[in-house]
């Protein structure tokens, strides 16, 4: 397929957490609030003059200081995160907006705030750390409105004078949905039997809405909407299988791009930093507040497996094996960051749930941060691209021979 | 000849590299010696009295079950921990053990006469289940204060968390058989244990509902999702707790009273029953009480004369809390007991200024189950006496008896300051700064701690411990283990890197240099 006019200048934004457009909008007077988790509303740090930065660290090399911190043992997207924040890679946030999520996470952003990684410049910087319950209920949606309202509103209403009415946070979700609504545009080519466009390109316009101020880049997802219209596709499948990747944080679209030069086409991302959650419109009414429709939302789509209630583990179940049926995919590659304990369990128990329940081809498997250029990787997605291959074969062969009876 | 010789004196002796049991008793005196056998005695006797007349349940459950084997080491339990002790602090040891094993030994009666597993058929069986509510390991069961009339068995703990701490080798197996299944092997082995548990099919089946909860940590919650679909196999419904993380903030109670609420209806509905407040209150005058005696404890550990140390300081209070919900009357008369003793003890050493520890240690994070007896061995080998355990800092604020509203709120603090949790969740002031405050009230000169290899939650702090350490000058002796499985870190290697601490960094001498050095990779 021809190559996407922006796709260039979207990886050159991924190649640093305080990108090109983070400084331009930072030199006007916004303010850049970090944050990690999709349990930290995302919508809710773009009030005003905010905007949310969801927090990477691209092109980590040695980990040995947060190594020192936290133990070897520990994830090793936290500790990238702490590695970069010592470096002083996040000096230019204005806050830090932190989740008591995973243990991982939530010691990094307590070390990032013991050890003071912060800019000295930045007087009115605040850290939180919201305490984020484990089910979906309504005691559990006011419980992390108090959280949000205390912890992070108020912090910027008296901090930084920014607006947190409840018109402010509709606005905010208008322009969110304007960028959603783009993404949904783009993943109907990921619906074709033939999809034109890759799982690369997508992971990368995904996580580059993620990462830097969103208008600013709306209008080169607008053009690539179009561009994407008339696309026309390889004549020969680019592809052996199609797959929809499930499993913890990827915010590094070369783990992608490793899946798809063995042979894989992602079609579907149901990830941390993914699109599935996090790229869909929040629908708003009128009969009532706005914040806690927001948080509602927030709960309801949220697929983490901190979400231990017993509804929530059969529906991201249920979800993954629905998305292999509506992207047409031939199978799922579960995948978790390495020393991630939330996802070692659930990858565990998805594999064998999808394959035996819902008797769909699952790669199940545990990576490193940085993992691009991992061979052992590219060797158990070959292995596995195969062992699909095989499989439709057979089931060719079996459907062929009972025609012929 | 010379090593030979050596070899005769000190509590080394009693160990050989190709024996699992000691190679003989322990010569304490005469008073202390018949004193212990006594206390051998009436274990087995209550063994023999409560587990001896279900002959055949007894053996259908050896059989069936690898976890049982284990309890039939407890003797040798108990054992570890009195090695090497003399007068008040034996006769505490063994009250406080004592306490331990009795409830252990009735919930195992009460578990093989209920177990589906080993009576499908039996109607007697079946009606016990239906008045018997299963617990996890993890969920403290204080909630069952308000439900007298119902049963209620940790299954769990008697499957899992006891078995390890009575034979450092019971959990391999279930380890192993979960990361046959696909787990990364460098998860808590103590959810993976209970997880492996249920995917060889290894739990008793007791009671007709299952409570479980978020707690501890990250590996209890995804236990709970493996452990649902378990109980789900037989038809059984299941509850989570799931108290808030950060629970220094009084904003989260609200929610944490609900999700208490929504249990108590859960088990009302399930259990059909009704929640009783006259009973709950009983039951919170015990908890107090059981608390009280828990403060005096630390208060007369504060002194230079501490009294009742290590295992049997913690154990007791993680069991009289986390399994028996402070409800059962033995604990509580061992507890006022212990307490009586414990006075006696601390007035006659104050009075002769005797019995000082040389070494004042507090220890810190979660220890290792393979190896309970270890601040035992730091006692011996180096006169390190452990005078207080994270571990036993548990939810120790009291109950208001009589005000409903208050007493939800303060149930709910009770769970969310559950075995560990109290210090680990909650954030870094709970863990970190805790820690130093402990050390400062407890006047320790060393703090141990507890290298739980594969618990990301303490691991995240590991270098602001290290830092803050050296700026206050305490001495902080990191020991590494990996919780129930002893094969990563042997009880070997964790006593090495204490020798080497005492012996670089102290210069001190052994009090017992038998201990120094001594194989146990093979023992219970």
């Amino acid at each position: 397929m021809k190559d996407l006019k922006h796709l260039f200048y979207f990886e050159k934004l991924l190649e640093d957490a305080n990108n090109e457009l983070v400084r331009e909008v930072q030199s006007k007077g916004r303010l850049a609030l970090g944050y990690t988790c999709y349990h930290m509303p995302e919508v809710l740090l773009n009030l005003g003059n905010c905007f949310s930065v969801r927090l990477r660290a691209p092109r980590t090399g040695s980990m040995e200081m947060a190594s020192y911190y936290m133990s070897s043992g520990s994830c090793e997207y936290s500790r990238a995160l702490l590695e970069r924040g010592l470096e002083g890679g996040y000096h230019f946030l204005d806050a830090l907006c932190g989740v008591d999520a995973c243990e991982a996470m939530n010691r990094a952003m307590e070390n990032m705030e013991l050890l003071q990684t912060k800019s000295e410049d930045k007087k009115n910087f605040f850290y939180t750390n919201l305490d984020i319950p484990c089910t979906d209920d309504e005691d559990a949606v006011a419980h992390l409105k108090e959280q949000v309202s205390r912890k992070v509103l108020k912090q910027l209403h008296e901090k930084y004078g920014v607006d947190i009415s409840d018109k402010a946070i509709r606005d905010a979700v208008n322009k969110h949905n304007e960028v959603c609504r783009l993404f949904k545009e783009m993943d109907t080519y990921r619906h074709l039997d033939n999809p034109t466009i890759t799982g690369y390109e997508f992971a990368v316009f995904v996580l580059a809405s993620y990462v830097c101020p969103k208008d600013l880049i709306i209008d080169k997802l607008k053009e690539t909407c179009e561009e994407l219209k008339s696309r026309v596709p390889d004549k020969k499948k680019a592809y052996r299988i199609k797959a929809v990747v499930v499993g913890s944080e990827i915010d590094d679209p070369d783990l992608i791009k490793l899946f798809e030069e063995n042979g894989v086409r992602v079609v579907c991302d149901r990830y941390c930093y993914g699109s599935i959650p996090g790229r869909q419109e929040i629908v708003l009414n009128n009969d009532e507040d706005a914040l806690t429709q927001v948080i509602r939302n927030y709960e309801l789509t949220t697929e983490c497996p901190r979400q231990c209630i017993q509804h929530k583990v059969k529906y991201r179940f249920e979800h993954a094996a629905n998305l292999v049926k509506e992207y047409g995919a031939d199978g799922i590659i579960y995948e978790q960051m390495k020393f991630c304990t939330y996802w070692s369990y659930e990858r565990t128990l998805a594999s064998h749930v999808l394959r035996d329940e819902y008797h769909i081809p699952t790669l199940s498997i545990d990576r490193p941060y940085i993992s691009g250029n991992s061979g052992q990787l590219r060797t158990r997605v070959q292995a596995f691209v195969e062992n699909v291959e095989i499989k439709k074969i057979k089931a060719l062969r079996v459907k062929k021979e009972s025609e012929a009876k | 000849m010379e090593e030979k010789k050596k070899n005769k004196k000190g509590l080394g002796r009693f160990y050989r590299g190709d024996r699992r049991a000691f190679t003989h008793r322990e010569w304490k005196g005469f008073k202390d010696t018949t004193y212990d056998y006594f206390r051998w005695l009436k274990l087995y006797g209550l063994m023999v009295v409560k587990l001896a007349v279900h002959p055949i349940l007894m053996v259908k459950a050896l059989l069936r079950y690898r976890w049982m084997a284990s309890y039939l080491t407890a003797a040798n339990m108990v054992d570890r921990h009195t090695m090497g002790l003399r007068g008040k602090e034996l006769r505490y040891t063994h009250e406080q053990f004592y306490s331990l094993m009795y409830y252990s030994v009735i919930k195992i009666r009460d578990i093989i006469v209920r177990d589906k597993h080993l009576r499908p058929n039996s109607k007697h069986a079946a009606k016990l289940r239906e008045n018997t509510l299963m617990f996890d390991e993890m969920t403290p069961s204080i909630i069952m204060a308000g439900f007298p009339k119902t049963k209620w068995i940790d299954i769990a703990m008697f499957t899992i968390g006891e078995p390890g701490e009575v034979d450092q080798n019971a959990n391999v197996f279930y380890i192993d058989a979960i990361e046959h299944f696909g787990m990364a092997s460098d998860v808590c082995p103590l959810p993976e244990a209970e997880v492996g548990c249920a995917v060889v099919d290894d739990y008793p089946i007791v009671g007709r509902a299952y409570v479980t909860s978020s707690m501890p940590c990250d590996g209890s919650i995804g236990q709970t999702s493996f452990l649902g679909r378990y109980m789900e196999k037989y038809g059984i419904n299941v509850f989570q707790i799931i108290p808030p993380q950060r629970f220094n903030e009084e904003e989260v109670q609200k929610f944490a009273v609900q999700n208490l609420k929504k249990c108590i209806a859960f088990i009302e509905k399930e259990m059909h029953t009704k929640w009783d407040w006259d009973a709950f209150w009983k039951g919170a005058e015990m908890y107090n009480t059981s608390t009280q005696m828990m403060i005096n404890k630390w208060d007369v550990n504060c002194t230079p004369y501490p009294q009742v140390c290590g295992a049997a300081l913690a154990l007791q209070r993680e069991y009289e809390y986390q399994e028996v919900a402070c409800l059962d009357p033995f604990f509580i008369k061992t507890d006022v007991k212990v307490d009586k003793m414990m006075q006696k003890g601390y007035l006659k050493d104050k009075k002769e200024d005797a019995n000082k520890p040389k070494y004042r240690a507090i220890v810190w994070a979660c220890p290792a189950h393979y190896y309970t007896n270890f601040t035992y061995w730091t006692q011996h080998c180096w006169g390190v006496k452990c005078v207080v355990d994270m571990e036993c800092m548990l939810s120790h604020h009291f109950f208001h008896i009589g005000d409903k509203d208050q007493a939800m709120i303060d149930m709910a603090k009770s769970y969310e300051r559950m075995m560990m949790r109290s210090h680990t969740n909650g954030g870094y002031v709970n863990s970190l700064d805790e820690c130093w405050k402990m050390a400062e009230k407890f006047k320790a000169d060393i703090v141990i701690m507890y290298d739980h290899v594969s618990c990301k939650n303490v691991a995240g702090l590991h270098g602001l411990y290290e830092e803050q350490a050296r700026k206050r000058g305490i001495h902080l002796v990191w020991v590494s283990h990996d919780l129930m499985d002893p094969r990563t870190v042997s009880r070997k290697a964790m006593r090495m890197s204490f020798n080497q601490y005492m012996q670089n960094i102290f210069h001190a001498e052994p009090l017992d240099p038998s201990l120094l050095d001594y194989e146990d990779a093979i023992t219970w």
